[in-house]
């Protein structure tokens, strides 16, 4: 644990001067431009209880819309409860950016967003996720600044769960949450940029929250991450999650991810 | 009276039209390549874009434009907006013409000349909310502070 806090002050502190707004947990206040669209693959390795390791993807397809609109559909898929790959859901997420002050080098922003999923998967714990593990919806508010090459974010929602098809949400558990997230990034490399080819390189750290306020549940996650811009067009993100704090019954909330992303213009 | 001012200040600003050869674009609200190559694909799909060459410390696009193109700032502002991102500072190279229907006001009342004008475009929108309230403040130009997207009020260089 003091490790843990040692680490994460180290790299608050090592990006007070320099980043990319392009999280890997999070969405940024600021959309993909208009007409583009996105297409990505977060893969989870998370480490269950009992020593074994599940694997979750969730592919995605991002539409800029306009400028101020985009819209996400995603599908969830693990291995979490044997026998093979099994879809367990799917998403709609839009996003509305309806501020934004700009100026050289740097913007502050705010975006509206919410989420509506669906999942057929047993459940397994207190934590509330739409992302993956429940049917429900998140509501919520973000709010990004860019500074020179430092990005820094955070969001807060409300999320709300139901019953996953058959299986009926527990009445002893709360179904209703306040997520809440701060995330900042830094761009390492290059110091000078010569050419859209040039592989850029962030560092980032997220810091996940959920407070199911009813029964008095609460956890916090740590999350750093490297991520590397390819052609000015692709990305790849490898982060570690790791739980700081909980006194929720969360099945596997600690284990890495790879994240993958590229972007069409002009479609 | 401010109001009289203001419309014999418009009345006697040159009014003029233009085809625009190259403009010089710094782009605000980034830092990033992924960003600027969204704005640069967004360029590249005007039809009369010639050819962009990029800056990418200081985000700034000079684009070429096509022979007989009739462009206006409006066109190129549009696609930078719909990258995501806002125009800081746009400066235009372009020659006197007739032909185009769109229409130029020189803000300080300085003649365009026949060929190779050089201006900057300092409409809102065209550069920070923070230089914008300065230069309404120092021109005192009604038609300034309007929405019109179609008249461009142009500082000569």
């Amino acid at each position: 644990m003091r490790r843990l806090f040692i680490f994460t002050m180290f790299v608050f502190w090592s990006t007070i001067s320099l980043a990319q707004e392009l999280f890997v947990m999070t969405e940024p206040a600021s959309n993909m431009p208009a007409n583009s669209l996105g297409i990505r693959a977060m893969n989870s390795f998370m480490y269950e209880k009992n020593g074994s390791l599940n694997y979750h993807i969730m592919p995605e397809l991002m539409w800029g819309i306009s400028h101020n609109w985009m819209v996400h559909i995603q599908s969830f898929h693990s291995n979490r409860v044997g026998g093979g790959m099994k879809t367990e859901g799917a998403s709609l997420y839009a996003k509305y950016r309806f501020y934004s002050i700009d100026d050289f080098h740097s913007h502050f922003r705010l975006a509206t967003y919410g989420r509506y999923s669906l999942n057929n998967a047993d459940i397994h714990q207190d934590e509330l996720e739409t992302m993956g593990h429940n049917t429900g919806m998140e509501l919520g508010i973000v709010g990004t600044q860019l500074l020179h090459k430092i990005a820094l974010s955070s969001s807060l929602a409300f999320e709300q769960v139901q019953n996953n098809g058959d299986y009926e949400f527990p009445s002893s558990q709360g179904n209703k949450a306040i997520n809440y997230t701060f995330s900042f990034g830094r761009l390492i490399h290059p110091k000078t940029y010569t050419s859209l080819k040039q592989t850029n390189v962030n560092i980032m750290c997220e810091l996940l929250g959920q407070s199911i306020v009813s029964h008095n549940k609460n956890n916090l996650d740590i999350v750093p991450s490297i991520q590397f811009i390819m052609n000015s067009q692709a990305r790849i993100d490898i982060a570690y999650r790791k739980q700081l704090y909980s006194n929720m019954t969360r099945t596997a909330p600690n284990g890495f991810m790879i994240k993958f992303e590229y972007i069409f213009f002009n479609i | 009276m401010k109001y009289l001012i203001c419309t014999l200040l418009t009345l006697t600003a040159f009014i003029t039209n233009a085809q625009i050869k190259k403009a010089e674009i710094i782009a605000t609200g980034l830092t990033c390549s992924m960003c600027s190559n969204a704005i640069n694909k967004q360029l590249k799909s005007i039809s009369t874009v010639d050819s962009i060459q990029i800056d990418l410390n200081n985000n700034k696009f000079t684009v070429y434009l096509k022979e007989d193109n009739d462009l206006n700032p409006y066109s190129l502002k549009s696609k930078v907006e719909k990258a995501g991102f806002f125009v800081g500072d746009m400066t235009i190279y372009f020659d006197y013409t007739d032909k185009i229907m769109k229409n130029y006001i020189s803000l300080d009342g300085t003649p365009f000349k026949s060929s190779a004008s050089k201006a900057k475009v300092l409409d809102k929108g065209y550069t920070t909310a923070k230089a914008f309230k300065k230069i309404v403040k120092k021109y005192q130009l009604s038609s300034l502070s309007t929405d019109n997207e179609e008249d461009f009020h142009l500082l000569i260089l």
